[in-house]
C-alpha cells in the first residue's frame, strides 16, 4: 500500500518534471552563469537583427557576432538588441536567444554547427532615431522611449549608460561604481521619483470624483500648510483654477487635491493608471512603480499627489499612459519584435488585440487637452517644431535632495504622426529644461522617419 | 548535388556522426529497458494454486496460492474464515518447504489441529490430512483436482513470443555503452581515447559477470542484472570525462557489488538459515553504525564516511541491507510479537544514528523503508501513525538545531532567485538539464560536470544535460519498473520472507531514486543522497547490488528452474 502510494508519487513527481522542463527550458537556459551560452554565446550561427528600415544592428560572420558600424547606432541600440552575453536580460539578443540561435528544446543547446541555422529578427525601432536621442543626452544617464500609440511598435528606446557591445567592458569591483546600471534597460527595468509628471494622475482622480472641478479656484501663496505641515511651491500663482495649475505645475492644487480625495481615492487612481502594475512588453515585463500611501500622514498625502513621498514611476509606464491619454482612453501594447522569421516560417509580433480601456474616454479627453494646453500655454508650440504636442514636464526632488530627476511625458496628437514619448534623466536641473531638448529631438526624429518611411 | 557533396567535409562527417549517436544512444536505451520488462513478464508460467483444502463439512474449495500462507479471521490474510468467531484473527500459517507443507500455530486461542491431535510449532502436513482450525476441518487436496484462473495482471498469458535471451540483451547493452563511449571521445575537448578503454574494462567485467551467472550458477534470467547494468554503464561513461580515477573506482565497485550480489542470492536461498543470522546482521549493522559516528568524517555537511587504508566508505550504505534483512521474516516468525520489537529497536538505532550523523537524506531513507516493512509486514496502522509523529518530531529538531538542512528547506523550490548561494546547485541543473534538450550535447559537453557532487547528488542532471531528457527519464523508468517487478513476483515467491524484502529493497531504491532525482530538480529540498547504480559511489554502488539481490531471490525462478 504504501509503496503503492511511493510509486504513484515517484511517477507523479517525473510527470511533472518532465512537464515543467518543457514549458519552461526556454527561460531556464537563459542564465548568465550557463556555459553553453558565455563566450560567443551560442551566437555563431544567429540571425540577423534588422531596425524598422532594414539597418542591420547585429549579425554573425564566421562565428564572430558583429554589432552596427556606427559607434553611436551601437551604443544607443546596446539594451534594445543586447550583447553577446546574457547580461541584458531584457535586450532582444537575451530574450529570442532561443529563436535567433535556432534552439529547440528537442535538440537543446550544443548542436553541431553543421546543423544550425537560426532565424532573422526585424525590430520596431528606429535605429537613427535612437541615436539621435542618444545624442542628445549627451552623457547624461537616463531613458528615453517614444512609441507609436495607435500601434505599439516602439521607435526609439535609449538607455543611458551604455558601452559599446563590440567591445564590452570587464566591470570588476574597481569599476563598478562607473558603470552602475550599465545592463538595466532603464525603459523597462528602472524607476524614478515622477515629480510634476504625476500631477496627471491626481488630476484624473479629481476629474473623476469632484464634480465642480473645473469651476473651483484655489490660492497659492508659494507655500501652504496641508496635513498639519508644510508644502511649497516654485512660485506665488495667486488664485488659480486647475487648468493654469497643471500648466503652471503649482504644487498646492494638486497637493490640496489629494489631501481632499483621500488615500482610497488617490491609491484607485494611481492603480487605474497603471503606477503599481507591471506591463508586458513582448515577452518583457516593465518594472512596477510605487503608489502606496497607507502608512503616510496628512502631509505625506498632499506630497504623494505632486509625486513626492515614496511615488516612482516607470518611463515605459508613463508612455503607456500617454498613449492612454492620446487614444481616448485605449492604452497602447508597446512591442520591440516587428518580425522573424529564416527560411520558410515568419512569425508576426505581437497578435492582433486592441489595447484595454484604461481610463474613460470623456476623462481621456480632458486630460488630452489640458495637457495641450500646457504646450500652449507654458512651454511653448515653437519647441516642437510643427508638431502639435501635448505634454508635462516634470522635476523630482530624490530623497537626498541633491540631485533632481527630470521628466518630460506627452504625445503627438497629428494623425499621421501618432507617437507617445517619455523621457526621465537623472540629475538634471529642470524638466523642461533638461528632459525637454532630449524629448523634442526623439520625437522630431521619429516623426521625420514616419513622415518619410510611411 | 555538387555543391552539397563539396560540403561533405571532415567536420561535416563528424557532425553528422555526433547527431547520429546522439539520437541512437536514447532508442538503444529505451529498448534495452524494454526488453528486460518484456522479457520479466514473458517467461513465466501461469499462477496456479499450489494445494486445496477442501471443507469437510460443505465442499467449500480454499485454493492455497503461496508457498506461505496466513489464515485467519482478519481480512488481511490469505486464506479468510470469516464467519467463525472460534478462529483467531491471525491463526495459523500454512508453508511449504523443501521437505514439503507445514502447518504452524500463531498463537491462535482455540489451537489448531491435524487430524484431531493439536499442533506445536511447525508440523508436517500431507495430501487427505484433516487440518481442524476453529470449528472447521479441511481435507488438503492436491490442486490438479481443481482448475482455477487466478492470474496477476503483470504476466502475459502463456503461449506469448519468447523473452529476449540473456545474450542477446548482453549484447544490446554493449553497443549501447560502446555508442556512449564513442561519444564521449567525440566530445569538444576530447583529444584521447580514453573513453573506449573504459569501456573495455567494463565489458570485461560486465561480460564475466554474465558468463559467470549463466554458465556457473546456470541462472536463466538476466533481467535484473541488464538493468542494474544498464544503469552502472550511463553512470560509468557520464564520469569518464569528469575524472579517470573515480571512473576506475566506479567500475571496481560494481564488480564487488557482483561479487555481493551472486554470495547474497546463495545465502538467501534458505529463509530459515537467515532467520538465523538476524542477531549477528544486526550486531555487526550496530558496529558499523557506531565505527562511522566515533571514526566518521564530515563531507558535505554529514558525517557519513569512514577512511580505511585510502579509501573512503559510506557505512550506513551497507546498513541499508542490513535493515532489510532484520525487517523480512518468514510469516510464522513475523507475526510474534518479539520479532516486531527486535525490528522497532534496530530501525531505532539506525535512524538515531544517522541523527547523528547528520545524514539527513539518508535517515529519510530509512524512515520511508521503516513505514513500507511495517505496513507490508502487519498492516498495522497504529504503528504507522506513531512513528508519522515520531518523524515529525524528529523533523522539527532538524530543522531546529541544523542550520545547514534548514538552509536548503529555505531555497527550496526558489532556485533560480538564490542561484548565487542556496539555490546555486539546483539552479544549475536546472538550466543545464534545459540546455541539453531531448537528446542532450553530448557526453563530455556538459558544464554541470564542473559544479560539486554533480557526478553523485546531481547526477540526474547530468544525464539530462549530456545524454538528453530521453535518457534520464529511461533512467527513472527502469528504477522505476522496479516497484511493479517486486510486485508482481511477491504473490508467487517461496516465502513472505521474499515478498518482504523484495518488496521493501525495491521500495527503497525507488524512495531513494526519487529522493535524488527530484531533490536535484528542485521538486523536493535537496537532501544528498546517490541515484542507484548511477552515482559515482563505491559504498552505494555495492549496496545497490545487494539490494537487488533481494528482489532476484524473490524471483522462484531463481531457485527453482535452474535445477532442470
Amino acid at each position: 500500500m504504501f509503496v503503492f502510494v511511493l510509486a504513484l508519487f515517484f511517477f507523479a513527481g517525473i510527470i511533472f518534471f518532465t512537464a515543467n522542463i518543457s514549458i519552461n527550458a526556454g527561460s531556464w537556459v537563459q542564465h548568465s552563469y550557463n556555459g553553453h551560452l558565455s563566450g560567443s554565446g551560442g551566437l555563431e550561427k544567429a540571425g540577423k537583427i534588422f531596425d524598422r528600415n532594414g539597418v542591420v544592428l547585429a549579425q554573425t560572420a564566421d562565428g564572430e557576432r558583429y554589432y552596427n558600424d556606427d559607434y553611436e547606432t551601437r551604443l544607443s541600440t546596446l539594451h534594445v538588441v543586447g550583447d553577446n552575453s546574457l547580461n541584458i536580460s531584457t535586450a532582444v539578443q537575451s530574450v529570442y536567444r532561443s529563436e535567433l540561435t535556432g534552439f529547440s528544446y528537442i535538440w537543446g543547446l550544443e548542436m553541431p554547427e553543421t546543423f544550425r541555422g537560426g532565424n532573422n529578427l526585424t525590430l520596431t525601432i528606429d535605429s537613427a532615431a535612437c541615436k539621435t536621442a542618444y545624442e542628445a543626452l549627451g552623457g547624461m544617464e537616463g531613458a528615453v522611449v517614444v512609441i507609436n500609440y495607435k500601434t505599439g511598435e516602439v521607435l526609439c528606446s535609449v538607455s543611458s549608460k551604455s558601452y559599446d557591445p563590440n567591445d564590452p567592458p570587464e566591470i570588476n569591483e574597481d569599476n563598478e561604481d562607473e558603470y552602475d546600471g550599465v545592463y538595466l534597460n532603464k525603459v523597462l527595468s528602472s524607476s524614478y521619483t515622477p515629480g510634476s509628471i504625476f500631477k496627471l494622475i491626481t488630476t484624473e482622480a479629481a476629474l473623476e470624483n469632484i464634480p465642480d472641478i473645473d469651476s473651483r479656484t484655489f490660492e497659492c501663496s508659494g507655500s501652504a500648510v496641508i496635513g498639519g505641515n508644510e508644502v511649497t511651491c516654485m512660485s506665488s500663482h495667486g488664485l488659480i483654477d486647475i487648468h493654469d495649475g497643471l500648466a503652471q505645475s503649482c504644487n498646492i492644487v494638486f497637493a490640496q487635491l489629494a489631501y481632499e480625495l483621500g488615500r482610497d481615492k488617490m491609491t484607485e487612481a494611481a492603480n487605474k493608471l497603471g503606477v503599481n502594475s507591471s506591463f508586458d512588453v513582448g515577452h518583457t515585463p516593465t518594472v512596477k512603480g510605487n503608489y502606496n500611501v497607507k502608512n503616510a500622514d496628512d502631509n505625506q498625502l498632499a506630497w504623494s499627489g505632486i509625486g513626492q513621498y515614496t511615488d516612482l514611476t516607470n518611463p515605459m509606464q508613463m508612455c503607456i499612459l500617454m498613449s492612454a491619454i492620446a487614444n481616448g482612453g485605449n492604452r497602447a501594447e508597446p512591442y520591440y519584435v516587428e518580425r522573424m522569421g529564416g527560411g520558410d516560417f515568419e512569425k508576426q509580433y505581437p497578435s492582433e488585440k486592441n489595447g484595454e480601456a484604461m481610463l474613460e474616454s470623456d476623462i481621456a479627453q480632458k486630460l488630452n487637452d489640458m495637457m495641450r494646453y500646457n504646450v500652449t500655454s507654458n512651454y511653448g508650440d515653437s519647441m516642437f517644431g510643427g508638431l502639435t504636442v501635448c505634454a508635462k514636464t516634470g522635476t523630482a526632488e530624490v530623497q537626498d535632495g541633491e540631485s533632481n530627476d527630470a521628466w518630460m511625458v506627452g504625445f503627438v496628437r497629428d494623425e499621421d504622426t501618432p507617437l507617445a514619448f517619455a523621457v526621465a534623466i537623472e540629475d538634471g536641473t529642470f524638466g523642461i529644461s533638461t528632459a525637454g531638448p532630449v524629448a523634442v529631438a526623439a520625437v522630431q526624429a521619429c516623426a521625420e522617419d514616419m513622415l518619410a518611411n510611411g | 548535388m555538387d555543391s552539397f557533396l563539396q560540403s561533405l567535409n571532415i567536420q561535416v562527417i563528424t557532425d553528422i556522426a555526433i547527431v547520429a549517436l546522439r539520437i541512437l544512444i536514447p532508442i538503444l536505451g529505451v529498448i534495452v529497458v524494454f526488453q528486460c520488462y518484456s522479457s520479466m513478464r514473458r517467461q513465466r508460467r501461469d499462477e496456479k494454486p499450489l494445494i486445496m483444502l477442501e471443507n469437510a463439512a460443505n465442499g467449500q474449495v480454499l485454493p492455497v496460492l503461496c508457498w506461505e500462507n496466513s489464515v485467519g479471521r482478519a481480512k488481511g490474510n490469505d486464506i479468510v474464515i470469516s464467519d467463525d468467531l472460534t478462529v483467531s484473527r491471525e491463526h495459523c500459517v500454512i508453508l511449504r518447504r523443501k521437505e514439503g507443507w507445514f502447518i504452524s500455530d500463531t498463537g491462535s486461542k482455540t489451537g489448531t489441529y491435524v487430524n484431531g491431535k493439536r499442533t506445536e510449532g511447525r508440523a508436517p502436513i500431507y495430501i487427505n490430512d484433516e487440518i481442524t482450525i476453529g470449528k472447521d476441518t479441511f481435507v488438503l487436496k492436491r490442486a490438479q483436482d481443481y482448475t482455477d484462473v487466478n492470474r496477476s495482471w503483470f504476466y502475459r498469458k502463456e503461449g506469448g513470443k519468447e523473452g529476449i535471451a540473456p545474450f542477446a540483451l548482453m549484447m544490446l547493452i554493449s553497443i549501447f555503452t560502446l555508442f556512449m563511449a564513442t561519444e564521449a571521445c567525440l566530445s569538444i575537448e576530447a583529444t584521447d581515447f580514453q573513453p573506449l578503454i573504459i569501456f573495455a574494462v567494463f565489458m570485461v567485467v560486465a561480460w564475466a559477470f554474465y558468463i559467470v551467472s549463466t554458465q556457473v550458477f546456470k541462472r536463466v534470467g538476466f533481467e535484473l542484472e541488464g538493468l542494474a547494468l544498464f544503469l552502472t554503464a550511463i553512470g560509468v561513461m557520464l564520469s569518464v570525462r569528469q575524472g579517470l580515477h573515480q571512473t576506475y573506482v566506479q567500475i571496481i565497485a560494481c564488480a564487488i557489488g557482483m561479487a555481493v550480489f551472486c554470495f547474497m542470492i546463495k545465502f538467501l536461498q534458505n529463509p530459515d538459515r537467515v532467520n538465523k543470522w538476524r542477531l549477528a546482521i544486526m550486531i555487526i549493522a550496530v558496529i558499523l553504525l557506531g565505527v562511522n559516528i566515533v571514526f566518521g568524517s564530515v563531507r558535505g555537511g554529514a558525517a557519513n564516511w569512514i577512511m580505511i587504508g585510502g579509501m573512503s566508505i559510506q557505512p550506513s550504505e551497507f546498513v541499508k541491507i542490513a535493515y532489510i534483512f532484520v525487517g523480512a521474516s518468514a510469516l510464522d516468525q513475523l507475526q510474534t510479537r518479539k520479532n516486531f520489537i527486535v525490528f522497532i529497536i534496530f530501525s531505532a538505532i539506525c535512524i538515531g544514528a544517522l541523527f547523528i550523523m547528520s545524514d539527513f537524506g539518508t535517515a529519510v531513507i530509512f524512515f520511508g523503508t521503516f513505514l513500507m516493512i511495517s505496513i507490508v509486514r502487519s498492516g498495522d496502522y497504529k504503528t504507522v501513525v506513531v512513528s508519522i509523529v515520531g518523524a515529525i518530531f524528529g523533523g522539527l529538531l532538524i530543522l531546529r538545531f541544523k542550520p545547514y538542512i534548514a538552509d536548503r528547506f529555505s531555497a527550496w523550490g526558489k532556485a533560480f532567485e538564490n542561484s548565487a548561494d542556496k539555490g546555486y546547485q539546483t539552479a544549475r541543473v536546472l538550466t543545464y538539464a534545459a540546455s541539453g534538450g531531448l537528446f542532450g550535447c553530448g557526453l563530455g559537453n556538459g558544464y554541470l560536470k564542473y559544479v560539486a557532487a554533480s557526478e553523485s547528488d546531481l547526477v540526474f542532471g547530468l544525464a539530462c544535460e549530456e545524454l538528453g531528457l530521453i535518457v534520464a527519464l529511461t533512467i527513472a523508468g527502469a528504477i522505476g519498473g522496479l516497484f511493479f517487478y517486486a510486485r508482481a513476483i511477491t504473490t508467487k515467491s517461496r516465502s513472505t520472507f521474499y515478498s518482504i524484502s523484495a518488496c521493501c529493497a525495491a521500495g527503497l531504491l525507488i524512495l531513494q531514486t526519487s529522493l535524488n532525482i527530484f531533490s536535484a530538480t528542485d521538486i523536493l529540498p535537496l537532501t544528498g543522497v546517490t541515484l542507484p547504480f548511477v552515482s559515482v559511489g563505491g559504498s552505494s554502488m555495492i549496496a545497490c547490488w545487494g539490494l537487488l539481490a533481494f528482489i532476484k531471490a524473490a524471483d522462484e525462478r531463481t531457485y527453482s528452474i535452474k535445477k532442470r
